[in-house]
């Protein structure tokens, strides 16, 4: 039971630990086990280990849980019928992937996402952040056009707005700056960004002014949304940079608003670019910026800083020098274009490579709704169930105070694994409320227990969970009388398992 | 605290895992071992404990203005910098200024008070001038390579005080949960520490679902999650030992001591998470609670508006968490360190804010600290000419000096050249 460890012997393991605790991520797991040597109590050992991608055969599927929010039978069929090449393209080419169903429902339910900021200035505020939110998670649970929903939720964390800092000019962002672009030309997205009203609040550029210029927007513009932190820029950029966004700022009703009144006219020099002075009376002193947005977006460090985000998000948390290089290629060769650099992301063998990505809290839960064929009654106008989930879990849609975005990473978001292991359990028991699973959805291939984990790896794992998991939900299920509660509880574990944690 | 404390405090469903407790019981229970739970200790904490402190490590997050926290009321300098943020000295007239702290140079802001009898009692420090060496305006570059330990390293993923605790014994053997953050993901700080765990809100933290099937699905998770990656099968592993734990504290039945009173905010209640869990004696040895919202770019107004609110809840929250846990001659062997990733410019921008800049001022509280003073190392007047790139404090006390007195000192880790890698830290008498 307890093995009393001496001071000495912590100190020897710890000694021993060292090379493993200072190596890079990529050995994380091996590192975090050799840590645990130092841990003066007897560490639990796996007998075995069942790899998160145990069982994943077909490459079109794992293409379909990278670039969907998760597998369900229709998905799957489709990834699986057109093949790894053509379902990517399919869902490149969204415009062809009809979604007027979804947007009808949204449109019906959630209304002031459709509306101007000039309309929602004088609205509730939190009604507008639940009406987003819903509606967000409604498409992103229910659109054919999956990718593109992928390609918004990646864009909403690395345009990261804080929705209670800025209100309702979040609708008019999120719609025309993100959704419009997220499968567009980057250059494009950056600008659309930049003249946002709810960006140029969000980072303080709405009081920033000639004379003692505010450079909080100037930094975060090259930091996090084009150069990159190590991209080449100094604290004297960042200085000149924020006078050229002087004036850069919006009007009371929400709409962009150049004030040449707080603009800085003199000469600046940003990243080696000079912009010469300027008469007050010029009315060119917008052209500062929009000059410095033309820089940014044909800088090779944003080439870089673009690919490195995209591989990280989509493929792997440690992409290859070459890997960087060949997607940055693509943003170079095209000017920006997001759908060539994607096609090289999704290169299938590196695909087939990679490690599985930990799903975090928000991901989860649509993937569970999506696998479990909830569905959202028509007579729904609130999801607070769901936004409830996902407080508990730790991912509330825009509710991300700094301008970094939603963390990434499995060390961050599984520890907090309880509420995780709950939502799980809330949506496969649904059977009313906000969201329903109907028990006919169990009985899909029959009612044996053989046939109920049939139909639940058809829901969930595509038809490839491993065999492990499959024994232990068969030892659940019929470990008493197979009813309907039996069989919610066993979709729950299902969901809440450790391979459906990743994708 | 005394056990009079104990028993009189109307709490005794909270008392019911106190020490003396666990003591009573895993003697009482001894011959009962094999049916009681795995969680349950069964040897008493080892008699040098009482030497080793509990950490509490408190991250202030957006690059906390120093200059607010701590005021440099003697210096002119602050004054000319700041036309419209600066705190009035100590001998303006009105309420609406500093209360110093020593004759000549620093004091605390109205919103400050909250510490001010930590600080009289000599339980705290203010170290000002403290930071990363390294020059980063970034917040994430300096967060990270504040809480990994070493700067622009990227083959450092964990965090030094995961580093921590990793290389040093636990305070308690039978210790199930040695390190949390009440938080809903892991901070970096304490990556890669072992029985550790990000907890939102430890008075809540229960499996749902069916009462009748709760144990059987409990079990089916701990053998599915018994065969899954790290981190994943630790962190889950860890989290069904903690249900057990969390469910025999009650949490939220706790009353602190000496008239102790939380701010109802979320640092609040953390703080007051994190007493309870210090005071549950069930081998918790690190606690990490960030705070947010330092970012004050524009209106900081740290007299009546966005900084004051900020500062008055971070005042009283370590103030009730000083009363509650260090106060008078009980109390609990606990060292309390609290930081931001950089200060801010001396001078305000034209939207009467900061932007980011580079010395800042560090919080140690504890009964061993040497404190009731500020600190500085060769400090400076705040003229031009003085600051880092003409606009920021210098930083003159790399924050490791301060952090590994700490682990060398108060958490008896000897350990330092792992925790804080390449670097040779000189300590600057932040302890007893």
């Amino acid at each position: 039971m307890t093995d009393p460890s001496s001071r000495r012997s912590a100190i020897a393991a710890g000694a021993a630990a060292l090379a493993a605790l200072l190596t890079p991520r990529a050995g994380r797991a091996q590192q975090r086990s050799t840590a645990r040597l130092a841990n003066a109590t007897a560490p639990r050992r796996a007998a075995a280990v069942v790899a998160a991608t145990e069982n994943w055969k077909r490459s079109s599927l794992r293409l379909a849980r990278r670039i969907t929010f998760g597998l369900n039978p229709t998905e799957t069929q489709r990834a699986v019928r057109l093949g790894y090449k053509a379902y990517l393209e399919t869902q490149l080419h969204y415009a062809a992937l009809d979604d007027a169903a979804v947007e009808s429902v949204v449109a019906a339910n959630w209304p002031m996402v459709n509306q101007q900021p000039s309309q929602l200035v004088q609205a509730n505020q939190s009604t507008i952040g639940q009406q987003l939110t819903d509606a967000t998670i409604y498409r992103q649970a229910t659109s054919p056009r999956q990718l593109l929903e992928r390609m918004v939720e990646f864009w909403n964390d690395h345009f990261t707005i804080y929705f209670n800092k800025v209100g309702y000019l979040m609708v008019a962002d999120r719609r025309d700056v993100i959704r419009a672009n997220a499968l567009g030309n980057f250059g494009t997205l950056l600008k659309a960004s930049a003249h946002s009203p709810a960006m140029l609040a969000y980072l303080d550029n709405n009081v920033n002014r000639n004379g003692s210029p505010n450079q909080n927007y100037a930094r975060e513009i090259m930091e996090l949304h084009s150069l990159g932190v190590n991209g080449g820029y100094t604290q004297n950029d960042v200085a000149e940079l924020s006078r050229c966004l002087t004036g850069w700022s919006l009007s009371s009703q929400g709409a962009f608003a150049f004030n040449a009144s707080l603009h800085d006219f003199n000469a600046k020099t940003v990243l080696g670019v000079t912009i010469p002075q300027r008469a007050t009376t010029s009315g060119q002193g917008q052209q500062d910026m929009e000059q410095m947005l033309d820089v940014l977006i044909a800088h090779p460090s944003t080439a870089t800083f673009i690919a490195t985000r995209l591989l990280k998000f989509f493929l792997r948390p440690d992409p290859s020098a070459a890997q960087i290089a060949a997607v940055a290629n693509a943003y170079t060769q095209t000017n920006g274009d997001i759908k060539a650099m994607l096609r090289v992301v999704f290169t299938e063998s590196w695909l087939v490579a990679a490690p599985a990505r930990y799903k975090r809290p928000y991901h989860l839960m649509l993937s569970a709704l999506r696998a479990s064929g909830a569905t959202i009654p028509a007579s729904a106008t609130v999801l607070s169930a769901q936004r409830t989930l996902l407080t508990q879990m730790g991912q509330v849609m825009f509710d991300w105070e700094t301008p970094d975005g939603y963390p990434d990473r499995v060390e961050y978001w599984s520890g907090n694994v309880l509420p995780r292991w709950n939502a799980m359990s809330t949506i496969a028991n649904s059977s009313t409320g906000q969201i329903v699973v109907a028990d006919t959805v169990f009985t899909r291939f029959g009612s044996t227990a053989a046939a109920i984990l049939d139909t639940i790896d058809a829901m969930a794992f595509g038809g490839e969970m491993n065999s492990t998991l499959r024994d232990e939900l068969t030892t659940y299920l019929t470990a008493g009388t197979i009813n309907a509660t039996r069989v919610r509880e066993t979709l729950a574990l299902a969901l809440s398992s450790s391979a459906f944690q990743w994708y | 605290m005394s056990e009079i404390d104990h028993e009189s405090c109307g709490c005794d469903e909270y008392a019911a895992m106190s020490r003396r407790r666990f003591v009573l019981q895993a003697a009482g229970a001894s011959v009962f071992a094999a049916a009681s739970p795995d969680w349950l200790p069964r040897v008493v904490l080892a008699p040098t404990a009482s030497s080793r402190d509990i950490v509490v490590y408190v991250f202030m997050r957006g690059g906390a203005d120093a200059l607010s926290l701590c005021v440099p009321w003697g210096d002119t300098n602050y004054y000319s910098g700041r036309p419209t943020i600066a705190i009035p000295r100590p001998d303006a007239s009105g309420t609406a200024k500093a209360t110093a702290l020593d004759n000549t140079m620093w004091g605390f802001a109205p919103a400050m008070l909250g510490l001010y009898p930590s600080y009289q009692a000599g339980q705290l420090l203010v170290i000002q001038g403290a930071g990363l060496t390294y020059n980063s305006r970034s917040h994430f570059d300096a967060q990270r390579f504040i809480e990994v330990g070493k700067a622009a390293d990227p083959s450092i993923s964990t965090g030094w005080l995961g580093r921590h605790l990793a290389t040093v014994p636990p305070l308690s053997t039978a210790a199930t949960l040695r390190g949390l953050s009440i938080s809903q993901g892991m901070p970096n700080a304490l990556e890669g520490a072992p029985k550790t765990l990000p907890i939102p809100d430890p008075s809540n933290y229960l499996l749902g679902g069916s009462s009748t099937t709760r144990a059987a699905r409990q079990a089916w998770l701990n053998t599915d999650y018994g065969l899954a990656e790290e981190p994943v099968r630790s962190a889950a592993l860890d989290a069904a030992s903690t249900l057990t734990l969390l469910a025999s504290l009650n949490i939220s039945g706790y009353t602190p001591s000496n008239g102790a009173t939380y701010p109802t905010t979320s640092f609040g209640r953390a703080l007051r998470a994190t007493a309870a869990m210090i005071r549950g004696e069930v081998g918790v040895e690190a606690v990490q609670v960030d705070v947010g919202g330092w970012d004050t770019h524009q209106s900081e107004n740290p007299l009546s508006g966005t900084m004051s609110l900020l500062m008055t809840d971070f005042s009283n929250a370590l103030g009730a968490f000083w009363t509650d846990i260090l106060q008078g001659n009980g109390g609990y062997n606990v060292t309390l360190v609290a930081m931001t990733e950089f200060g801010r410019n001396v001078r305000e921008n034209g939207s009467a804010g900061t932007d980011h800049g580079r010395g800042s001022c560090m919080f140690v509280m504890g009964k061993q600290i040497a404190g009731g003073r500020v600190y500085t190392n060769n400090w400076q007047p705040l003229a031009r000419d003085n600051l880092a790139d003409g606009q920021d404090v210098k930083v003159t006390v790399d924050h490791r000096d301060v952090l590994a007195e700490i682990v060398s000192k108060r958490l008896a880790n000897p350990n330092l050249d792992l925790i804080f890698p390449g670097y040779t830290p000189t300590f600057q008498g932040v302890t007893k």
